[in-house]
């Protein structure tokens, strides 16, 4: 005989029969005509309706800031495709928030690169700091700490990101306490150029004249913890 | 080769390599835009091509074949030749290149610099390589993390629309291509061919069971190819400098420039750009040697996937295909990570196994179940919890995982493990505790120690 459904192990995100709970209404769910010319746009750059799936969720985590049921729905409605289609596309992929994050979410690479040259003792300090565990978010909703696979950006080894926005290279815990007081006067960091080293002799570092922010590869910390 | 028995000589094999001329990111102010570019002799490689007909599609991929270039993303296939399996045209059938940008593989960080520093050599690569194959739509796509870099390459695709090097009627000829740049939003797996195919077709990118290789059944199921962006930014210099030129630079079975990204303990990281076939004590001497003088324990030559090498392996080793098999590793995407003498290689192997637990896609068993396994049984090795046996135990999962899933993350997630344990066995026993089992104690058998690793 099985065993009956036990709610008190697992809470189910909705009951079947029971309205779901919605953080956005259906006034706040509507495209500007700014945003439908994008999607217009993308949908003409794809064969099918499917191939815009993931521009429009970009759009629309960008717009509402995350991705409920029924902003999922809403995606799903505006190209035309299954709401199971688009819910499955928004859980595959981890950039795309499910859940609710902080105003700022500090993505921080522990990969291997990161790892061997202190991207744990960021992520602790960070921890410390804010008074969190890794994938949690601070009271007052303003941050959010996540560990964060191979962000690409090796050499510049500790390193986080903003928001899916920004990277900010070669962190320090100097440079981590300017950050989190910058964020919380809400100013992003701004793009930041890394230089090649070879272009050190020819170009004097830098090789771009439109950048304000640049950063050269630096020796990697040692790292506290583990190495 | 009976005179020489092994690769692995000693010599650097990437000739003159102190005097090399930097061409993928040559040393040019503000090459990203579009004015300076063509300045500097850019878009001349698709003028010669499509206005003075300096090639035709099928001599283009024969001058490809003929330079040797082989792919850059990792697999290091001849790109030449995947070029060729493309079917002959159907009017019916739409054909697509993707140009591959996802670099997800931990430790590589160089198409990036492209896309910051040198778009518009990939955005030619992108039309030639179009030109070759007959193909009207390329979709480039850039992982989801590299924002700023989606950004900034659209723009270079706007402007090279506006000067009429993409689009309808290319400088005015017959000939046209679109490029749609894409973006991912977080899975290492769409790097994978076939996943990078159903991603962009708005699926869940689970990778798709070979063959039909792309060629033949791809983008929407029609005829496709993929290319890495290193790989498509070297056709402009194929076409413009000659094939003989190309396969001139570095080894003969593996030539062309490369750029190397030189991570972990050395004093001056970064990406360099070199021929292949470097040794790598020679690139550890151009990132300014090792953090503080240390000896080097291992070296990753390229990327997660490959296979970790002991000092005393690497120290001969050059940077190409054929004597890094034999050294034991392999190319990968010549993303080189130096660990030096103080580096925890079972905690370094673990972080490895928790990365590809988190990326994998969930399609196969072997693989979902597997990096799972694999990363429970070192984070309690790690922290002393972990028995002699097994590493046993570790090696039997890997054989499982192996060669037994649709695409080859199962096996990208064994290699640093097998090949981890036995390089650094020593390491990994000296966090094992002997006993095997203490049933006196528990009875029956069960340990302690396998409750916190139930499920």
């Amino acid at each position: 005989m099985t065993q009956p459904f036990n709610g008190s192990l697992l809470r189910p995100d909705f009951v079947p029969g029971e309205p779901v709970e919605r953080h956005f209404s259906d006034v706040e769910l509507v495209w500007t005509d700014d945003e439908q010319k994008q999607i217009a746009t993308f949908r003409s750059q794809y064969p099918t309706n499917d191939g815009a799936v993931m521009k429009v969720l970009w759009l629309a985590q960008n717009k509402f800031s995350w991705l409920p049921p029924e902003v999922v729905q809403f995606v799903a409605d505006t190209i035309e495709v299954p709401y199971a289609k688009v819910y499955g596309v928004a859980t595959f992929y981890t950039q795309y928030y499910k859940e609710k994050k902080g105003t700022y979410v500090l993505d921080v690479c522990t990969c291997f690169g990161c790892q061997v040259c202190g991207g744990y003792d960021i992520l602790h300090y960070l921890e410390d700091k804010l008074g969190i565990s890794k994938g949690e978010t601070t009271a007052d909703g303003l941050f959010t700490i996540q560990e964060v696979e191979c962000l690409g950006a090796c050499g510049s080894a500790p390193m986080l990101q903003v928001t899916n926005g920004p990277y900010v290279h070669n962190l320090t815990k100097e440079k981590v306490d300017a950050l989190i007081d910058d964020l919380k006067e809400g100013k992003m960091p701004a793009f930041e150029s890394v230089t090649l080293p070879q272009d050190e002799t020819d170009l004097g570092g830098n090789r771009r004249s439109d950048t304000e922010l640049v950063t050269e590869y630096q020796t990697p910390p040692v790292s506290e913890t583990l190495h | 080769m009976a005179d020489a028995p092994s690769l692995i000589t000693g010599e650097t094999k990437a000739g003159d390599w102190r005097n090399y001329e930097r061409v993928l990111l040559p040393p040019v102010k503000d090459l990203h835009k579009i004015d300076v570019y063509e300045e500097n002799g850019g878009y001349s490689a698709l003028k010669a091509i499509v206005e003075d007909g300096k090639f035709d599609p099928k001599g283009l991929t024969d001058e490809v074949k003929a330079s040797g270039l082989r792919g850059r993303g990792g697999a290091g296939f001849a790109t030449g030749l995947k070029w060729s399996f493309m079917p002959a045209v159907d009017p019916e059938k739409p054909r697509y290149l993707c140009c591959n940008g996802d670099e997800s593989e931990p430790g590589t960080f160089k198409d990036r610099q492209i896309f910051e520093y040198n778009p518009h050599l990939m955005i030619e690569g992108i039309v030639l390589s179009c030109y070759a194959m007959t193909i009207k739509t390329c979709y480039l796509y850039i992982r989801g993390e590299y924002i700023d870099y989606v950004n900034h390459v659209q723009t270079a695709v706007d402007e090279a629309y506006a000067s009429g090097y993409i689009g309808q009627k290319i400088l005015g000829t017959d000939f046209s291509t679109e490029i749609v740049v894409h973006c991912g939003a977080g899975a290492y797996i769409c790097g994978e061919e076939t996943s990078l195919m159903e991603s962009l077709e708005g699926e869940r990118a689970y990778p798709r069971i070979k063959p039909p290789f792309p060629a033949q059944s791809g983008c929407w199921g029609m005829p496709t190819t993929i290319n890495n962006v290193e790989t498509l930014a070297c056709v402009p210099l194929i076409v413009n400098r000659g094939a003989a030129w190309f396969a001139g630079i570095g080894p003969e079975k593996h030539p062309g420039p490369v750029l190397y990204g030189i991570s972990g303990h050395v004093n001056k990281p970064g990406v360099y750009e070199f021929p292949t076939g470097m040794l790598i004590t020679d690139l550890i001497e151009v990132a300014g040697g090792v953090r503080g003088g240390k000896n080097i324990k291992a070296i990753i030559p390229g990327g997660s996937s490959t296979p970790p090498l002991t000092w005393e392996m690497a120290r001969e080793a050059t940077m190409d295909a054929e004597t890094l098999r034999e050294a034991g590793s392999s190319m990968g995407t010549a993303g080189l990570c130096i660990l030096d003498e103080d580096t925890d290689m079972v905690a370094f192997t673990r972080r490895i196994a928790h990365f590809y637990h988190h990326e994998s896609c969930g399609q196969c068993t072997p693989c979902r179940d597997g990096t799972g396994w694999v990363e429970k049984l070192l984070s309690r090795i790690e922290n002393g919890e972990g028995y002699t046996r097994d590493l046993e135990l570790l090696l039997e999962i890997c054989d499982q995982m192996e060669g037994r899933t649709v695409c080859a993350l199962a096996d990208a997630a064994a290699w640093p493990v097998r090949w981890g344990i036995r390089r650094f066995r020593d390491e990994f026993e000296a966090r094992c505790k002997a006993e095997s089992f203490v049933s006196s104690e528990m009875g029956d058998g069960a340990s302690t120690e396998t409750e916190s690793i139930t499920i």
